[in-house]
């Protein structure tokens, strides 16, 4: 008897998901910013920490009185870390929830299966991790980036290269866009200081054992080792480096690295590792707005959000915030409006000065963002500036 | 049946909204998937867990003959099937010998290969970069962008893949196959080659899932080492075993079912709960309809 | 050469957790013909017990990994007494596929319970390696070859020599006929699959260490464990562990010396190889447990 009343009910349930769902009027209300992240998967920590980066500042904005005098809300979508997700998440925000502007979808494979979907409807996206170069060379008019490309992120290395006493590098990076681009961008920029470049090794996303590849890199006698891929693998790379008595000096690249789970994770296998990183919790104060950064960090701390997910947070803040501020200068909240605004936006975000450049083929130019980037190294279990930043 | 049909049919008349008709398009090659996979598991008895590998393989080859050669989408399509046949003829001629859980593990094996191959051949697939780009299909002077274009290829696709199962499957091959399913040794005993037949339905299944693949390239127009995640292939296996194995209409209606499910998630249950709610509505069905929709629902009727 | 030694250190190393996570599924699988794609759940639960058993409660380590197997053994039992045992009868197929929804229901689970974050499980032996001329080894790695190694040959020790081991043999050669001699099948069932899935708590509590608890670590443990299984053969314990070592030797040589990029494709290649051509596993005299 039970069974069969499930059975009905299930059944019921069928009907009822087959059933279009009624349409429901459009009410003049809050301004509304679709956000997609991956909040399940393997990546699920990063896109959580984005969400609640962006959270913060739709109540800063909201305690501000709103924009135009309107309040934000964000409709949040998960990307499931999967491009079929992310493309259905951004047809879904656009048509049904109506959003005028987008911030998304983190990986660069998310974001370029979400990008014709913008093209299709004419709504703009703001960028707000991805790496891979193809995002603004694509000719897509709807793309604006606050985060930097590989390329971007190698030449502001370029300069501390000399100082680090890099002389022979090798790499290890996810087999990803992400990885693969980060070991072209900063070997190119590498061999053109006349660094010696060694292996390139990769390792697969959910991969725990690096094993082979250190006891490989031990064997190329370089001095510098170039990490890429997420703060999980990194803390597996350095505790088995630690294991195999791999005595490289390590940087990681892409900004995610978040030294101070690092610390907590890896302990000393951290000691001396270098970090390129987009923002510095740890000294707040000597971010491009300090006053902002310092404001930022204990908003974060203040809500109970872990401490090493705010190198992450942050950008969720500035995506939301470039939107809103080119709600602000549109005057209203239609998509078309906005992109055009966004080509005049200019404030300073947590990470630094936001303003758009032109990036890829003629007339249908995405935006590039230009953003601030720093590094830090762990010393005595904290993390510091290097000595050759030091005043 | 027919009203099925025909709602199909005016989709885009009665679905104004164009999320629900992306929605539908998405069920429609899901459709495809699900009837190929059917062929295997629901009429041989053999599973496969790397069926992503053929829908991935269609995928790439389209997107590639498009990008690279500039085939038109008409030539592309058949050139994604017949790929995807041939991987399935190579397959089918390798594990069907074995069967059983041997089979599965081929599979799983051959898809974790190639999706390999995918992310490391950089110079054919462009790796983990993927394939943005992928032009959608013309038709003489129009190009097919809008929904409700697409989505009549699509039901085309679909209903050819239909009538190709349902033709095989009501044939003598169909008829052997399933013979060979409940009982091997009697059905050789009467002269059936066991291995040459199930290598056939792999090809034919290999093949429609390789066109699932093309319309899915020329519809997101991107293209990238994700399509031959293991999850693609789960959700086909949950479409197939929760409509009804071994039916055609069971397929179907699972694929509609399950495409449309996570999307009603969306709307119906906060982003947290979405997928351990997926998973606990997925046990609940087994446990309480296990042989799948529609032949709990043809007993029904019968009684 | 001394590349090559420390990768067959680490390869043995790896290779001796791929056994471990595989006796336990070869026997759930094996016997009770049951596709456990839940199986890298059971080894995420077992470094999430043992995190908290370690961190929260501040237990000693080997207390922990009891804790671990006793946390395995009784989400095993209830599992299998909900929704397997009703079930029963039913095709392999459809058992599958409440396994799979079991999987996506419980890694969804943790994510709630336990956030998207990694956690790093603390652990009383020292970090720098054991140093033996050129090689290299972590005295935790060492550890935990050394238990696994244990648990495997207690597993093959409750399977060859007790009462309830016979009764597992019996009914994995000829479920019906072990029936009618008085085997209680139901209550078999249950213990298999709780021992199964106590031995994979067991592996995760003893790698969380080494590597890191996150919800999502469980999908290349399960992939491993089915890749063990068939290189050893169905229910074959020594097959398993056997059938482990060669993986993670063969792994951990193409990653060094072919390419990193495919290292995983290795082990699908050595999997299809053995299927075609010693299809009952590498190490199978005949279809049979123990």
């Amino acid at each position: 008897m039970l069974k069969r009343l499930v059975s009905t009910a299930l059944v019921a349930l069928v009907v009822l998901a087959l059933l279009p769902a009624g349409g429901d009027a459009q009410a003049p209300g809050p301004i509304k910013i679709g956000v997609i992240q991956p909040l399940s998967g393997p990546v699920a920590a990063s896109g959580n920490y984005v969400r609640m980066g962006a959270e913060i500042a739709r109540d800063w904005i909201n305690a501000r009185g709103g924009v135009n005098g309107r309040r934000v809300e964000l409709v949040i979508e998960d990307n499931k870390s999967d491009p079929k997700e992310a493309a259905s998440a951004a047809e879904k925000l656009i048509v049904r929830d109506k959003v005028p502007a987008i911030m998304g979808a983190w990986g660069s494979s998310m974001t370029l299966a979400a990008m014709p979907k913008l093209e299709e409807y004419g709504v703009p996206m703001v960028v707000e991790t991805s790496s891979a170069a193809s995002v603004t060379k694509r000719g897509n008019p709807w793309v604006f980036r606050i985060s930097p490309p590989s390329e971007m992120e190698a030449l502001g290395l370029e300069q501390y290269v000399e100082k680090l006493g890099v002389k022979k590098a090798d790499f290890l990076a996810v087999n990803t866009d992400w990885g693969r681009g980060s070991i072209t961008a900063f070997g190119d920029m590498l061999r053109k200081k006349g660094v010696q470049v060694g292996a390139a090794e990769f390792m697969e996303q959910a991969a725990t054992d690096m094993n082979a590849q250190l006891t490989k890199i031990k064997q190329t006698g370089g001095d510098t080792l170039f990490l890429t891929t997420a703060v999980e693998q990194i803390t597996l790379v350095l505790k088995q480096g630690q294991e195999q008595r791999l005595a490289r000096k390590i940087i990681t690249t892409g900004g995610s690295s978040s030294p101070t789970q690092l610390i907590k994770q890896a302990g000393a296998a951290a000691e001396g590792s270098y970090h390129i990183v987009f923002f510095m919790p740890w000294f707040p104060e000597a971010m491009p707005d300090g006053r902002l950064a310092r404001a930022f960090v204990d908003e974060w701390t203040k809500r109970g959000n872990p401490f090493e997910g705010l190198t992450e947070g942050f950008r969720g803040h500035d995506g939301v915030a470039t939107i809103v501020e080119a709600v602000r200068l549109a005057g209203r909240d239609e998509p078309k409006a906005i992109q055009e605004a966004l080509w005049k936006v200019s404030f300073t975000g947590v990470n630094g000065p936001i303003k758009f450049e032109k990036d890829g083929p003629a007339g249908k130019e995405s935006g590039q963002s230009k953003p601030s980037i720093f590094i830090v190294q762990v010393r005595d279990g904290k993390v510091a500036l290097p000595d050759f930043l030091k005043k | 049946m027919a009203l099925g049909a025909v709602a199909a049919v005016t989709a885009p008349l009665w679905v104004a909204n164009p999320y629900h008709l992306h929605v539908l398009i998405m069920a429609g090659i899901f459709t495809i998937l699900a009837l190929s996979l059917n062929l295997l598991l629901g009429y041989t008895g053999q599973l496969s867990l790397g069926h992503a590998a053929f829908f991935g393989i269609g995928a790439y080859t389209s997107a590639l003959l498009a990008l690279r050669l500039e085939w038109s989408f008409w030539l592309a399509l058949p050139a994604a099937a017949l790929a995807s046949g041939l991987a399935g003829w190579a397959i089918g001629r390798l594990a069907l010998k074995l069967r059983g859980a041997y089979f599965v593990l081929v599979t799983i094996s051959f898809a974790g290969v190639i999706s390999l191959v995918s992310i490391n051949w950089m110079d054919l697939t462009n790796g983990p970069l993927g394939l943005p780009g992928v032009p959608p299909p013309a038709l003489g002077p129009w190009t097919l962008r809008t929904k409700n274009a697409y989505w009549y290829l699509v039901l085309a696709g679909a209903a050819l893949t239909y009538l190709v199962c349902h033709r095989l499957v009501t044939s003598r091959i169909g008829r052997a196959l399933v013979a060979l399913r409940e009982n091997e040794p009697l059905a050789e005993s009467v002269g059936i080659d066991g291995t040459r037949y199930l290598v056939l339905a792999a090809v034919v299944s290999a093949a429609l899932a390789g066109l699932a693949g093309s319309l899915y390239a020329h519809y997101t127009r991107f293209v990238s080492p994700e399509v031959f995640l293991f999850s693609y292939t789960v959700t086909m296996v949950i479409m197939v075993i929760a409509g009804g194995q071994g039916t055609l209409a069971g397929p179907v209606v699972g694929a509609l079912l399950f495409t449309v499910l996570p999307e009603a998630l969306r709307e119906a249950v906060a982003w947290q709960w979405q997928m351990l709610a997926y998973g606990v509505v997925l046990v609940l069905f087994v446990f309480f309809l296990p042989r799948g929709i529609v032949p709990t629902l043809a007993a029904w009727r019968r009684r | 050469m001394e590349q090559l030694l420390q990768h067959l250190v680490n390869g043995l190393v790896l290779g001796g957790t791929y056994a471990l996570l595989g006796i336990g599924l070869t026997l759930i699988f094996g016997l009770m013909s049951v596709v456990n794609f839940a199986h890298g759940e059971f080894y995420t639960l077992g470094a999430y017990a043992a995190f908290a058993a370690l961190a929260w409660a501040g237990l000693p380590f080997v207390a922990a990994l009891l804790a671990a197997i006793a946390a395995g053994a009784l989400l095993g039992a209830l599992c299998e007494r909900a929704l397997l045992r009703p079930l029963r009868g039913h095709s392999i197929d459809t058992i599958m596929l409440v396994m799979i929804g079991v999987w996506i229901a419980m890694q969804n689970a943790e994510l709630l319970a336990w956030g998207g974050v990694a956690r790093s499980i603390p652990h009383p032996f020292p970090t720098a390696p054991l140093t033996l001329g050129p090689l290299n080894i972590a005295p935790l790695r060492l550890f935990v070859v050394l238990t696994a190694a244990a648990l495997i040959g207690l597993a093959w020790l409750l399977i060859q020599k007790t009462r309830l081991g016979t009764a597992m043999r019996a009914t994995f050669q000829d479920r019906d006929t072990a029936a009618l001699m008085g085997v209680p099948i139901g209550r078999i069932h249950t213990i298999t699959f709780a021992f199964g899935s106590a031995l994979a708590a067991a592996a995760g509590a003893l790698l969380g260490p080494v590597f890191l608890a996150y919800p999502s670590m469980g999908d290349l443990a399960s992939l491993k464990a089915f890749s063990v299984v068939i290189l050893g053969g169905l229910g074959n314990l020594a097959g398993a562990t056997l059938g482990g070592l060669l993986l993670g030797v063969a792994e951990e040589l193409g990653a060094g010396y072919v390419s990193s990029g495919y290292r995983d494709a290795v082990g699908f290649v050595a999997i299809i190889l053995v299927l075609l051509f010693r299809p009952a596993g590498l190490f199978a005299r005949a279809e049979r447990i123990g």
